[in-house]
């Protein structure tokens, strides 16, 4: 198979338009992905799908992804005059970044037998509404994976044909799988508590009066 | 009758009971389970009514498809709160009497899902349980132990008096009402009628 | 002595034991009711559905008529079936009779499929 930085090149060659971009990933599995922006999502997903030499007629796997709000630091290096000598000095350079959700597509080739092509779409935002487009008209078995996400990240899926809660019920209004949800709290009556549900359970225990 | 004279009547092939006892006894040896099972916990449910550890030998090997003919729900498994509404809903259409046997440690705290958000922390929050085995999964020969329990409890049980069973006094529930689908979650979150929590001490 | 009795009273002794072994347990069980065990009727417990989920809309659906005409179709073939197995072992020792019979048999159901045929059931719409 071709390399993604080739795959990357072919698709933008051939969507005009599409803003492709490749996430790295530094972990020894070396899955790196192809972030393709929400409005060409659908053409580059065909082009995947349809391209002789691609072919990649299997999602295998839809997920969501939260990123909350976050400061990112990083390490700069920057030359300064210290003591009157040019010397190369570490500055931590500290940037915010809003926070976003992302989908990621886990695409197979069965006929050709390659893969994985790991296809990202970011939404702009954190609040309501965010949306992407659905891959469900390209994919079928993205239909319920799709709903899955929806259900538990409150992602909204363009052209999706059925887009229903599919775990929670449907009168539920939160999105359980997102970092800042806070779950009912039912912690009152917790016989071994440990950890996190110590926490909770704490505001539950009576008030133990102090003796003297 | 004092117990002196009736062991001198078994002797002679005479037995006598009192109403009770038989009535109990007959209850005790023919408890038929609901055939339902949540998790895997339905599992073991299912090798305790197969030949090798043979259910049956305690009169339960019937395995009723509806809960009309069941007297016994054997709560199997994960309760998630979507599935919650449903359980009741089954327990509060068995005919009395009924009995529950919370199986496995979802089914009475939530288990290692404790803080999922979709799982009911113990089926005792909504509807009464009369016996409650822990294990992930309990083997077979728990739920057998659950099972003798049960019938030791069903032994005890009286026939008139104000402590006598659920099913016997008028004045008892026998339907409990079934949690809504909230918002954020089941509404109500427990049944105070059924279920208290403990007060844990630290 | 026999002739005391009426020739036909073990009838009515035979009716008695039949109706009390019917009815006996069914008024012990009344009884029982009355006595110990009150009924508790509720709205949940004689709701129709008994699989845990409230029932939604109405029963009264209609079926597309195709389903119909496939069980009749399926009847065709079934029917078809058993006639011919028999007739297949049996056809060296038949008269020519029988073996007409058969045909004529055969030729009707072979007109009812060619009918649905005709008439467009075997495309599922």
């Amino acid at each position: 198979m071709e390399t993604l930085e080739q795959i990357k090149a072919r698709a933008e060659a051939t969507v005009p338009g599409a803003q492709l971009s490749v996430v790295k990933n530094d972990s020894p599995c070396a899955q790196h992905s192809l972030l393709v922006d929400v409005e060409h999502a659908y053409v580059v997903a065909q082009f995947l799908r349809d391209d002789p030499q691609l072919r990649l007629d299997y999602c295998s796997n839809v997920t969501g992804v939260d990123f909350l709000d976050a400061e990112l630091s990083e390490k700069v290096k920057v030359k300064k005059v210290v003591d009157g000598v040019e010397k190369e000095v570490e500055e931590v350079k500290k940037t915010k970044r809003a926070g976003y959700l992302e989908v990621v597509y886990h695409l197979y080739s069965m006929s050709l037998k390659h893969g994985p092509v790991i296809l990202r779409q970011r939404t702009p935002g954190r609040a309501d509404p965010v949306k992407v487009a659905s891959l469900t008209p390209l994919w079928r078995s993205a239909e319920f994976q799709e709903r899955e996400v929806f259900d538990l990240y409150g992602v909204l899926f363009d052209g999706h044909p059925d887009l229903r809660r599919i775990l929670m019920w449907d009168g539920f209004k939160d999105y359980p799988m997102r970092k800042d949800y806070r779950e009912p709290d039912d912690y009152e009556y917790e016989p071994t508590p440990h950890d996190e549900v110590l926490e909770k359970a704490k505001a539950h225990l009576p008030k133990q009066e102090v003796k003297a | 009758m004092d117990d002196g004279l009736r062991n001198e009547l078994s002797k002679q092939g005479v037995v006598v009971v009192k109403l009770e006892e038989l009535y109990n006894w007959g209850r005790k040896n023919s408890v038929w389970p609901l055939s339902f099972g949540l998790a895997c916990c339905a599992i073991e449910m299912m090798a305790a009514s197969m030949a090798r550890y043979d259910l049956s030998r305690f009169g339960a090997e019937v395995f009723r498809p509806s809960p009309r003919q069941a007297d016994l729900m054997i709560v199997a498994g994960t309760v998630t709160k979507k599935m919650a509404p449903q359980v009741v809903r089954l327990y509060n259409q068995m005919p009395e009497p009924k009995y529950v046997i919370a199986m496995g440690a979802c089914a009475i705290s939530g288990g290692p899902f404790k803080q999922g958000y979709n799982v009911l922390k113990g089926i005792d929050r909504y509807i009464p349980v009369d016996v409650h085995i822990p294990g992930c999964p309990p083997r077979p020969e728990a739920l057998i132990h659950a099972f003798m329990t049960l019938q030791r409890k069903i032994d005890a049980q009286k026939l008139t008096g104000p402590d006598r069973a659920r099913h016997l006094n008028a004045e008892l529930p026998s339907e409990f009402p079934v949690p809504l689908f909230g918002e954020h979650d089941l509404v109500p979150t427990k049944n105070p009628n059924v279920w208290e929590p403990a007060v844990v001490v630290r | 002595m026999p002739g005391d009795k009426h020739p036909y009273l073990f009838l009515l002794v035979f009716f008695v034991m039949a109706v009390g072994f019917a009815v006996g347990p069914l008024i012990l069980a009344m009884l029982w009711a009355k006595l110990f065990s009150p009924a508790k009727p509720g709205e949940m417990k004689n709701a129709t559905y008994e699989c845990g989920l409230e029932s939604k809309g109405d029963a009264w659906v209609a079926f597309k008529s195709e389903y119909y005409l496939y069980g009749i179709l399926f009847l065709l073939f079934d029917v078809e079936t058993i006639f011919l197995l028999p007739f297949c072992v049996a056809f060296t020792g038949l008269s020519v009779g029988a073996v007409l019979a058969m045909l004529i048999f055969v030729l009707l159901l072979v007109e009812g499929l060619a009918w649905a045929w005709v008439k467009g059931v075997l495309t599922w719409k």
